[in-house]
């Protein structure tokens, strides 16, 4: 009778090549390049609020200066220039005084989860035993940063809601995927792994 | 001699670009919206210094990588692909290399004749290139446009190339994503 199969046996005959499965592959290098978007989205958000409350702390804005050159420069007709002023003026009225400390926080949070998730996928694309779990739990984590800033935004009035709530929305939905995909991938390796443990009986 | 694997420094470069370009490209689209400048109006001060400094780094980061990477050898899987497709990876990669290079360098030459002054990561001032020519500066901010959004479509193209070898699991991406 035939020997049982190795746990690397086993991975092997799962793939194309010899280094890990095609869920992990796939999976690791879809969480990577999401990683990398989100790093530069999240640490956006938090640039845009330590701007924000350093520049204008009272949430006052200036009259707009629009010289003919910098319009020129820019592409900008007069109205545009007047309205970047006006619009900042509302948005930073619309916003709660909370808001920028909470949400500048889960951005700071999310831009430091975001960028380990890039190494955590890259784990999973080298099929190191550990990143679907580690994977799981950064994903996790970063679903909860999601539904704390929809959360945010949902008290903080309609104009905050309209500029937040589509986008985050999307990124739960991703997160949600992504999750949902790696605890799939935690799961069949945990029954590969026990699958390949030879019994008292054998 | 030829090497197969990238080295971890190559790698971590690698990553650190990657970021920064989208960093760059997403944080500049807020940044373009906020109030032009004047002695009042100081709301673009910090993220076009930012913007600036990044720029510059990725430039000698960039000139990094292709030092650490110019032994590696293209991997086997690659050499296997027909010949077209082999020629659209060569001519994706010299152009991602080309237009950062393009993209930074005409950003800090529309700056340097745009009459504001770039400070080094807050410590170095550097010289401007020329006098302040508004002439200059539009054509440079122009060449800076355009070579961006080029960089963007090449980028998406290496990106889908990536997930392209990661679904069929060929070993291709796992060079770059070595831990």
């Amino acid at each position: 009778m035939a020997a049982e199969p190795t746990e690397l046996e086993r991975i092997a005959r799962t793939s194309h090549s010899s280094s890990g499965p095609t869920w992990a592959s796939a999976l690791g290098a879809v969480i990577v390049v999401m990683g990398v978007l989100l790093t530069a989205s999240h640490a956006t958000e938090w640039m845009k609020h330590s701007v924000l409350t350093s520049v204008a702390p009272s949430g006052e804005v200036p009259a707009p200066s629009c010289p003919k050159d910098e319009l020129e420069e820019e592409g900008l007709t007069v109205a545009e220039c007047e309205y970047m002023v006006s619009r900042l003026q509302g948005l930073l009225a619309s916003t709660p005084a909370w808001f920028p400390g909470l949400v500048g926080a889960l951005s700071a949070l999310g831009t430091l989860v975001a960028f380990a998730t890039i190494f955590i996928g890259a784990a999973l694309v080298s099929f190191r035993a550990w990143a679907p779990r580690a994977a799981a739990i950064a994903l996790a984590a970063l679903l909860l940063i999601d539904l704390g800033t929809f959360t945010a935004a949902l008290n903080a009035g309609p104009i905050i809601r309209d500029v937040y709530l589509r986008d985050v929305l999307l990124w739960t939905a991703i997160h949600v995927i992504l999750l949902a995909a790696s605890m799939v991938g935690m799961h069949s390796m945990t029954r590969e792994v026990w699958s390949a443990r030879p019994t008292r009986a054998s | 001699m030829q090497r197969q694997d990238f080295s971890i420094g190559a790698i971590l470069l690698h990553w650190v670009l990657a970021v920064s370009i989208f960093f760059l490209f997403v944080s500049s689209w807020w940044m373009l919206a906020l109030p032009l400048p004047s002695a009042e109006l100081r709301f673009r001060e910090f993220p076009f210094q930012l913007h600036k400094n990044i720029g510059m780094t990725l430039v000698f980061l960039l000139l990094l990588l292709l030092y650490l990477r110019r032994k590696v050898r293209p991997s086997p899987e690659l050499e296997a692909m027909p010949a077209t497709m082999r020629r659209f990876v060569g001519i994706d990669h010299i152009a991602l290399y080309v237009l950062i290079i393009a993209c930074c360098l005409s950003g800090y030459l529309s700056s340097s004749y745009s009459g504001w002054g770039t400070t080094l990561w807050w410590a170095i001032e550097l010289p401007n290139w020329g006098r302040e020519d508004e002439d200059l500066n539009i054509f440079y901010s122009d060449v800076h446009l355009w070579t961006c959004w080029a960089l963007l479509a090449f980028v998406g193209m290496h990106i889908a190339g990536a997930l392209y070898h990661a679904f069929r699991n060929d070993g291709v991406v796992r060079r770059m994503l070595r831990l």
